[in-house]
């Protein structure tokens, strides 16, 4: 018998990501990678921060300094590439764009992952899982996996099992798989592979018997609570299947720094998106300035809210910097680049930035950057005319100042082309 | 609040011919009269995309595409989420490598074609036996 309508139709959220994201990036456009063993390393320290399967199969640690691979690259045939953000910055936004298309409601939660907002049949969700997943894959060429559950939590939990068993053919929808197994699942993993959990809990939760993800989902809310912290209960209630993890408005990920947040009304017009994307700018400016850090890439968002399925609209855009920058003034005007993406009249719900391609700043004491208002004293402009008029990082702001990081000079002999940004870099198709 | 929109050159990865000119609208006190003019202003990017998500420009190497054409150096513009069909020239992925051909299907097999005879057709037996990366819509031909 089939169950009323209502439980079936329960809103649910689906959690999709790329697999390996900036390896399948890079794959996208240089098929003879397809098959190879390839990491990713980061631009400041060289470590692998991305690894294919293969390269995972090889059993490269994450975080392993290139120096100790050089040595068997080649007997590995691995091959490893410098982070090239320009391109993954672009991949972000196509995927992030498209996933738009097939949802409620979007939340962008890192450079390659977001949720979404599902409503259907058990049938129905999987379906909408393949058909997003065999849509990313087509349009952008990079593969993603689903994950669909009620609770954020177990959407990133059925995203992770949907990666790693591949019965799930990369689509798991948690309510259709049986009981016993997830139970099994939940029961060998331990806490620490839950989203939310920080690693340096895991004592304090092992002392109170929880070791498994099914441990900690029998806990006591309000015991978590109390001994814990209010985030640690949410994990809970999530792992019981209450939906109460909110959007972060800031978020920090290993790479990437993210501000985003939904309006209590509606941004309507391209001059109100140009408030927000200047507020995001300042932002991500004193964030980047208080970790020490510049950028050299930034994606801006906006979505339209599930309210309003009508006028539905995810524009999405990845804006290199010049230069390697923590500068208000220069964040705010990359920002800015994304307004002609903005149709008036359509009813803007959430909007966000993230910055990637982090670079620690360096040695230069902080300037009284945010004292004196660029604007004001239009420095902006007068550091856009001499730049103009004596080329590319002949003058900077503070921390954009002419001597950058101790990676400036870095070389980054292993970069791919800038595929889709630059011209010049386009990708080559053999007429042969 | 008026908008003034006026030409700029926008510096964005998503903006595909992004050297063309694009309204950029900015706070102002009263609507522009100027702003109807930049209204009907031809955006490539308008007509020559049809979906942003799923479409990239590429850079051809060689001649084996003349007969099309299609000469070295040449921008195609390529829509990967378009079904390959008979005649459609694609980018296919022989070798590891973005290769253009002419895409035929027949009764008899499924042929990747140079249009340029001093390049041989490459046959197998059908589609699926093909890795198809995109399908060219348009050629930027260097006049």
């Amino acid at each position: 018998m089939s169950k009323p309508a209502t439980m079936r139709q329960m809103p649910q959220i689906a959690h999709v990501d790329v697999n390996c994201f900036y390896a399948s990036a890079e794959r996208a456009f240089d098929p003879s990678l397809e098959g190879k063993p390839v990491v990713v390393l980061s631009n400041n320290d060289g470590c692998a921060v991305t690894r294919s399967p293969e390269a995972k199969a090889l059993g490269i640690p994450l975080g392993e300094p290139w120096f100790k691979l050089a040595p068997r690259a080649r007997e590995w045939g691995l091959v490893a590439l410098s982070s090239n953000y320009e391109l993954y910055g672009d991949i972000s936004a196509r995927v992030m764009e498209l996933l738009g298309r097939y949802s409620a409601w979007l939340e962008v939660y890192s450079i390659d992952e977001a949720f979404l907002g599902v409503k259907g049949t058990p049938e129905e969700l999987l379906d909408l899982g393949r058909t997003t997943k065999a849509a990313v894959r087509r349009n952008v060429g990079v593969p993603v996996c689903v994950g669909i559950a009620g609770t954020k939590t177990l959407a990133k939990l059925a995203n992770k099992w949907a990666k790693n068993n591949p019965a799930f053919d990369g689509v798991c929808h948690w309510d259709s798989v049986p009981a016993a197994d997830r139970e099994s699942l939940m029961r060998r993993l331990s806490v620490i592979e839950i989203w939310g959990v920080a690693s340096r809990l895991t004592k304090r939760l092992n002392g109170l018997g929880i070791h498994s993800i099914l441990d900690l989902s029998r806990a006591d809310p309000v015991m978590i609570r109390d001994r814990f912290s209010v985030v640690m209960m949410r994990t809970v209630l999530e792992l019981q299947g209450t939906p109460c993890i909110p959007m972060e408005e800031e978020r920090i990920g290993r790479d990437q720094l993210i501000f985003s947040r939904s309006f209590a009304t509606p941004i309507t017009t391209a001059a109100g998106m140009r408030q927000v994307m200047s507020v995001y700018g300042q932002q991500a400016s004193a964030r980047l300035a208080k970790h020490g850090l510049q950028a050299k890439v930034l994606t801006a968002f906006a979505g339209t809210s599930h309210f309003n399925p009508k006028d539905t609209s995810y524009p999405s855009v990845c804006v290199p910097l010049p230069m390697p920058t923590a500068d208000p003034v220069l964040l705010t005007r990359a920002a800015h680049a994304f307004l002609p993406h903005i149709n008036e009249g359509i009813r803007y719900a959430r909007a966000g930035i993230m910055v990637t391609d982090l670079r620690p700043t360096g040695n230069q004491a902080p300037l009284s950057l945010f004292e004196n208002p660029h604007e004001e004293r239009h420095v902006g402009t007068l550091l856009e005319d001499v730049t103009r008029r004596y080329g590319r990082g002949s003058i900077g702001l503070g921390h954009a100042g002419i001597r950058g990081g101790p990676d400036w000079t870095m070389k980054r002999d292993m970069l791919s082309p800038r595929y889709t940004t630059h011209w010049d870099e386009l990708p080559l198709v053999k007429a042969a | 609040m008026g908008v003034v929109v006026g030409p700029r050159v926008i510096d964005a990865g998503m903006s595909l011919l992004s050297v063309l000119i694009s309204p950029v609208p900015v706070a102002a006190g009263y609507p522009s009269p100027a702003q109807d003019y930049f209204d009907g202003r031809i955006d490539l990017n308008e007509h020559l995309i049809k979906d942003i998500t799923s479409t990239y420009v590429v850079r051809v190497s060689g001649d084996s595409m003349e007969g099309a054409g299609i000469s070295d150096g040449d921008e195609l513009i390529v829509n990967r989420a378009l079904e390959p069909k008979d005649g459609s020239v694609v980018i296919a992925v022989l070798d590891g490598e973005l290769t253009i051909k002419r895409l035929r299907i027949t009764g008899s097999g499924v042929v990747l074609q140079a249009e340029n005879p001093a390049y041989p057709d490459i046959r197998v037996p059908s589609v699926s036996d093909l890795v198809i990366w995109g399908v060219a819509t348009r050629c930027l031909h260097h006049v």
